[in-house]
């Protein structure tokens, strides 16, 4: 139920939305189709990031993906954390401690992809902050997990932090390849998948 | 409502003649690209490929958002305004704190829109100009963020001069009376406006590549000349008056609106091209391929439009 209840809300709803009304410009990722499983590493400016990674899921994967949201915001209630699971499908971690990693490590093993914002809270818009090492980490746990790089721009111009009004603005989505992390070693990772990240943002915006 | 899908076009002929114009001169103009890349395959043509392959889509949307009932004309109209609303808001760079300002001018297209259609014209006109030229700068100034005000307070209303204000003129011709002995009417009108604004930039754009020596202005729009500027006039003018069972004007009128405006479209065309070199962009987006974007296409129309509409407005009504 939940699976048909995504498919229409992302697939169908925000999707046009998103491209008809907001201006966000991206296209169907059905690369990922090829994928049994991944890691969308992406930058994060605003709320609008998650619905328009959402969205450019193929219809048929978007239940399998989780995006990784902080339980302190998101499952601030009982009512609020349901909502989140059920509608935007969530993962949610808390931000302190060491459990976040083994969460995430738990939803691959189920069989999940995830989406990760590295950067942590939303910034200023068309600005970046310093990436987390946890994607590192969580990559050298999970051998063969491929990330996929994606990078978002004018999406803090549509609905920042701290504003909970949508004004359209002419924005785009774009996709990296599937990569797998060359080295095991963490600030490695971390350091190739900011470099990819980087290398979206410089030819795409 | 059971006459939303009734087409209507097809019990008026003149308009069905321009339907079958514009498609015919996309195919000889598809098939003469098609021979030539068979006689000359080293050639390469692909950027007017492109560019005529987005014609064909836009022709074929614009026809269909005409032939069906007039209200879905509107509601086509106030799309194509708000989507050159957004691409050019989106390029001027605006403050974060201008939002809340920008998301009433988003507000005022519908509004805009709607008067149009149910043909208020005195309000209609005074909306853009009078009403939101003095509440945008109120929303802005209860923001309370000075620094770099007056420049959000121009270019907003500016920008929704040209996309909103501009473009809706060709909404209202939908909305005139209708005038005894002229049966096109405002559709008639509607498909005249456009077809004549769209073949007068292809015609400057074919006489400038066939003959272009001298330059018009080079510092805005290096590839405009006067053998394409003046050759674009006079072939528009010519189309004009051949196509004049559209509108109800006189000869005399119908020259002197159809010289008009292949001058105006001209007029918009470098306007527009001179904001995109102030902010160092070649197309406004990437929307229509071989085109640029939305506003790439319409700049023109954001000219010939009210100009059009005030001239046979005050000519003939």
């Amino acid at each position: 139920m939940q699976a048909l209840v995504l498919k229409i809300i992302y697939s169908g709803i925000i999707r046009n939305f998103l491209k008809l009304i907001v201006g966000v410009k991206f296209d169907k990722a059905t690369f990922l189709l090829q994928e049994k499983q991944f890691v969308i590493v992406a930058n994060h400016n605003s709320h609008i990031d998650t619905m328009a990674l959402m969205a450019s899921l193929p219809s048929s994967i978007v239940h399998k993906v989780k995006p990784v949201a902080a339980a302190d915001y998101f499952g601030k209630t009982k009512l609020k954390a349901w909502f989140s699971n059920y509608f935007i499908n969530t993962l949610l971690i808390s931000r302190k401690g060491g459990k976040a990693i083994h969460a995430m490590k738990k939803a691959l093993e189920d069989g999940y992809s995830l989406i990760i914002f590295p950067e942590g809270s939303r910034g200023e818009p068309d600005s970046e902050q310093q990436m987390k090492s946890g994607i590192a980490l969580l990559l050298s746990l999970c051998p063969g997990v491929k990330y996929v790089p994606a990078y978002m721009c004018g999406m803090g111009r549509i609905m920042p932090k701290g504003d909970g009004l949508i004004v359209p603005f002419s924005s785009t989505l774009v996709y990296g390849k599937p990569t797998l992390p060359n080295s095991d070693e963490i600030k490695e990772i971390l350091k190739q998948i900011k470099n990819d990240v980087d290398m979206l943002r410089k030819s795409h915006c | 409502m059971n006459n939303v899908f009734h087409l209507s076009i097809f019990q008026n002929n003149d308009s069905l003649f321009i339907v079958g114009l514009i498609f015919g001169i996309l195919s000889i103009a598809s098939l003469s690209f098609f021979i030539f890349e068979k006689i000359k395959p080293e050639t390469n043509i692909k950027e007017l490929k492109n560019c005529t392959k987005s014609w064909w889509v836009m022709s074929t949307m614009f026809v269909g958002a005409t032939v069906f009932s007039t209200k879905i004309s509107y509601v086509a109209i106030a799309f194509l305004s708000f989507v050159a609303f957004r691409e050019i808001y989106s390029l001027l760079g605006f403050r974060q704190s201008d939002r809340r300002a920008i998301f009433w001018a988003f507000v005022a297209i519908p509004i805009q829109y709607y008067l149009a259609y149910i043909g208020w014209y005195g309000f209609y006109i005074i909306f853009i100009p009078v009403v939101m030229f003095l509440f945008l700068p109120l929303r802005l100034v209860l923001k309370g963020e000075t620094k770099g005000i007056i420049q959000s307070m121009t270019t907003l209303q500016w920008i929704l001069m040209l996309t909103v204000f501009g473009i809706s003129h060709m909404a209202y011709l939908l909305s005139l009376p209708d005038l005894e002995g002229f049966s096109a009417g405002g559709r008639g009108l509607l498909l005249f406006l456009v077809f004549l604004t769209e073949i007068n930039d292809v015609m400057q754009f074919v006489w400038g590549k066939l003959f272009g020596k001298h330059k018009i202005i080079p510092k805005i729009s290096p590839n405009k000349t006067w053998e394409g500027f003046i050759g674009g006039v006079i072939s528009t003018t010519a189309i004009g008056y051949g196509l004049g069972f559209l509108t109800p004007l006189s000869t005399k009128y119908l020259l002197l609106v159809s010289f008009l405006v292949a001058i105006v479209g001209f007029v918009g065309d470098i306007v527009m091209s001179s904001i995109k070199r102030d902010i160092g962009v070649k197309d406004t987006g990437t929307t229509i391929p071989g085109h640029g974007g939305v506003l790439d296409r319409i700049d023109s129309l954001a000219y010939t439009a009210p100009v059009f509409f005030h001239l046979v407005y005050y000519i003939a009504y």
